[in-house]
């Protein structure tokens, strides 16, 4: 419905983000550049990057590229540079297949079942936020065969030519998945990822450690401003997560908000938050809040059904509590699998892949993250009858209909992402 | 004559000692160096926003730089309270591991006698155990019902609570000086053990007392060794950012080691953390000159 978004303006002048290119040849220039440089272990590479860049480095000007959303579908290119693999191939004995991912994000028994079937090696690196793993990604030089990205950062990855379009003969078991997700708006046909789990992002308590009811508040995340909780909770490190829950406090259902007086007013809170409540910034709540570190947090839904398992031994389990909105509108996510261009062994990355998706294996993977994969056989309603969610934490189950209205965090307009991050570098440089 | 005839063998023997070294320097400091200067003045690619070196002088862009100096002072300095809080943290951190080491070191030293060999084994065992392991054991006993409030409150007796891992700036400070007073303990341990017995004997002998002794003789025999014990732990500190996330976490102690971390792990503010490790580099030249000129009057006085 909307228009594509494309962004033709230049940068605010004296941008700390460097020059960016806006013409096309220079831009694959720059691409080349990045590519070669950082990955190339040549000082010849390096050299030759340099020289592609120094151009550039006077023309300030914008680039496009391209944003999907929901009212913007996007069916991507297949990357001429990198094919799609052969169908009918089996992964070579005693190879080894790189991960990426979240620390504790994959149960370690579904890898070791996999090395087992397949004789394939496993090697798990893993990172701490989505911008660190961009960042090292982007260096190419890691031959990571699968990365486990948020949807938001696919656009960029595609369009960096990092991905390597699936061959969908070695995925049948996508049939097991929840039907919107084999079109989804941000990969049409998903012709390059597949998704991994869906979450949502609420605030986690201890009644043990919080004596009121947060989600009974009129504005349950008013409770992140509350001095009485001053440094005794913890926020997100993870910006789009901790800024679209500052959005939503006032009502703002655009978490991508490209209104300055939203960026600015979303900036102030943000910082009076810090100044009000000294939040730790973390994304470890599953194993800080379960050992007594504080009380209370902004928190993801898996987290806080792992949460149980990491409480100390003479504490009830009972004392957990999530809250998200019972309507779904906040914010409800999905986090895929996607084969890197840049690995040595894509074959066992699809088999893998489709690995993750059987049902039993991925019912497995969900009893040990406590991250919900969107599986037909998981259905929603009765997670806590089957026991995989215990009854206090029943709103941390995701509703598959959390997604017709729910808030999606979209890729942002360049100038827009770099606002929020200087905001997000503000806020965690203290005051 | 004689001197005349060694003059080429040395000329070319020094220099030649000193190649390894200099090589060294070459490939592990000027060129990683001169990589931070091409990112911090260097451009970002449009996509990912990834770092593009820009490896000719000529045509380096100074705004990341003059960006980072911006943010540093005035209404928009959101940078100045964490690097004011990292000279703050460090200093009293780096004078109390001195107050802490000195006395461990000069016992050892002097009064150790047969214990010696021991306990200087169980001040080195500390390194035996990784930085970040130490670091996790604080995090457990400084937990809400750790064992610090367990003990604090005597079983309950009081009710004592203090969340200490909610970025208390004590807490930062208790875990700098406990990460790095080893590091302190051994150079001043050797500084003192070098003392000759005599020079004490002697000062002694002479009608000092044992605290004349030390402020006119020890003290100052030491003094090198102090400044070098300081500079080896106050540098490393300066840099360090993990001690800092795992005993706090909160922004409200964010020292300039974290904003390196958080610069180099986001989209386009790499070339940012190449800026705050020149003002590092720059803050820690002035000790680093001080302390080659106290090693020159050093020697003066050796002479």
């Amino acid at each position: 419905m909307s228009p594509q978004r494309r962004r033709t303006s230049r940068p605010p002048a004296g941008s700390p983000y460097g020059p960016l290119s806006d013409d096309l040849s220079r831009r694959s220039l720059l691409k080349a550049a990045l590519l070669a440089g950082v990955s190339g272990p040549s000082l010849a590479a390096l050299l030759s990057a340099c020289g592609g860049s120094e151009g550039a480095n006077g023309s300030a000007t914008g680039s496009s590229e391209t944003l999907a959303s929901p009212d913007n579908p996007v069916k991507w290119p297949i990357s001429s540079k990198n094919p799609p693999i052969e169908s009918g191939l089996k992964p070579k004995p005693g190879s080894t297949l790189r991960i990426y991912n979240y620390a504790d994000y994959m149960a370690p028994g579904v890898m070791k079942d996999f090395e087992e079937e397949f004789d394939v090696k496993i090697r798990l690196s893993t990172f701490n936020d989505a911008d660190e793993a961009l960042t090292k990604v982007a260096s190419g030089d890691l031959k990571f065969d699968i990365f486990l990205p948020s949807y938001e950062s696919v656009g960029r990855l595609v369009q960096a030519d990092l991905l390597r379009p699936l061959n969908q003969d070695y995925i049948p078991n996508v049939k097991n998945l929840w039907p919107e997700f084999l079109n989804p708006w941000y990969d049409q046909g998903w012709q390059y990822s597949v998704p991994y789990t869906v979450y949502s992002t609420g605030i986690g308590w201890r009644t043990d450690m919080v004596s009121e009811d947060v989600g009974a508040r009129e504005n349950p995340y008013d409770v992140f401003w509350d001095p009485q909780y001053k440094g005794k909770l913890a926020i997100l490190d993870d910006l789009r997560s901790a800024m679209g829950m500052v959005l939503l406090r006032n009502g703002i259902q655009d978490v991508n908000t490209t209104n300055s007086d939203d960026i600015a007013m979303m900036r102030d809170q943000l910082l009076e938050l810090r100044d009000k409540t000294q939040p730790r910034v973390t994304i470890a709540m599953y194993n800080d809040m379960p050992s007594g570190q504080y009380g209370l947090c902004q928190m993801w839904s898996g987290d806080a059904v792992n949460a149980p398992y990491y409480l100390e031994k003479d504490v009830s389990p009972d004392v957990l509590r999530y809250w998200f909105p019972s309507d779904g509108r906040g914010l409800v996510d999905n986090d895929l699998m996607v084969v890197m261009a840049q690995g040595e062994n894509p074959v066992a990355a699809h088999h893998y892949i489709n690995y993750l998706l059987d049902a039993k294996v991925s019912a497995k993977n969900f009893g040990w993250t406590g991250y919900q994969p969107p599986q037909k056989a998981l259905k929603p309603g009765s997670l806590v009858k089957d026991g995989y969610v215990p009854d206090n934490l029943s709103s941390a189950v995701v509703q598959q209909q959390y997604f017709d209205n729910s808030v999606r965090l979209l890729q942002l307009p360049v100038a827009t992402d770099n606002q929020y991050h200087q905001i997000w570098q503000e806020f965690k440089a203290g005051g | 004559m004689a001197d005349r005839a060694k003059a080429p063998a040395t000329r070319w023997l020094w220099p030649l000692l000193a190649l390894p070294g200099t090589a060294w320097m070459a490939v592990f400091f000027v060129a990683p160096m001169y990589v931070v200067f091409a990112i911090l003045f260097g451009a970002v690619d449009p996509i990912l926003r990834q770092p593009i070196p820009v490896w000719n002088p000529f045509s380096w862009d100074v705004s990341q730089f003059g960006f980072v100096l911006e943010h540093i002072t005035g209404a928009d300095g959101f940078f100045g309270p964490a690097l004011m809080r990292t000279v703050g943290y460090v200093a009293v951190a780096s004078v109390l591991c001195l107050l802490i080491a000195y006395p461990v070191a000069y016992y050892t030293a002097r009064f150790a006698g047969r214990w010696r060999g021991l306990l200087l084994a169980a001040l080195i065992a500390p390194f035996w155990i990784s930085y970040m392991m130490r670091m996790l054991a604080w995090v457990n006993l400084l937990q809400t019902d750790g064992l610090v409030n367990r003990t604090l409150s005597v079983g309950g007796l009081f009710d004592v609570h203090p969340s200490w891992l909610s970025g208390r700036p004590s807490t930062v400070v208790l875990g700098l000086v406990y990460g790095y007073v080893p590091y302190m303990i051994l150079p001043l341990f050797a500084g003192l053990d070098r003392i000759p017995a005599a020079t004490l004997e002697a000062a002694r002998d002479l009608g000092a007392s044992r605290f004349e002794t030390f402020r006119r003789v020890t003290w100052p025999l030491s003094r090198q060794a102090v400044v070098v014990s300081v500079l080896v732990t106050t540098l490393p500190m300066l840099g360090d950012y993990f001690t800092n996330d795992l005993l706090s976490g909160s922004p409200e102690t964010s020292m300039v080691g974290n904003l390196i971390n958080n610069s180099v792990l986001t989209p386009g503010q790499t070339g940012q953390a190449g800026a705050f490790v020149v003002l590092i580099l720059l803050v820690s030249i002035v000790p680093m000159v001080i302390y080659v000129r106290a090693g020159r009057s050093g020697a003066d006085v050796k002479s």
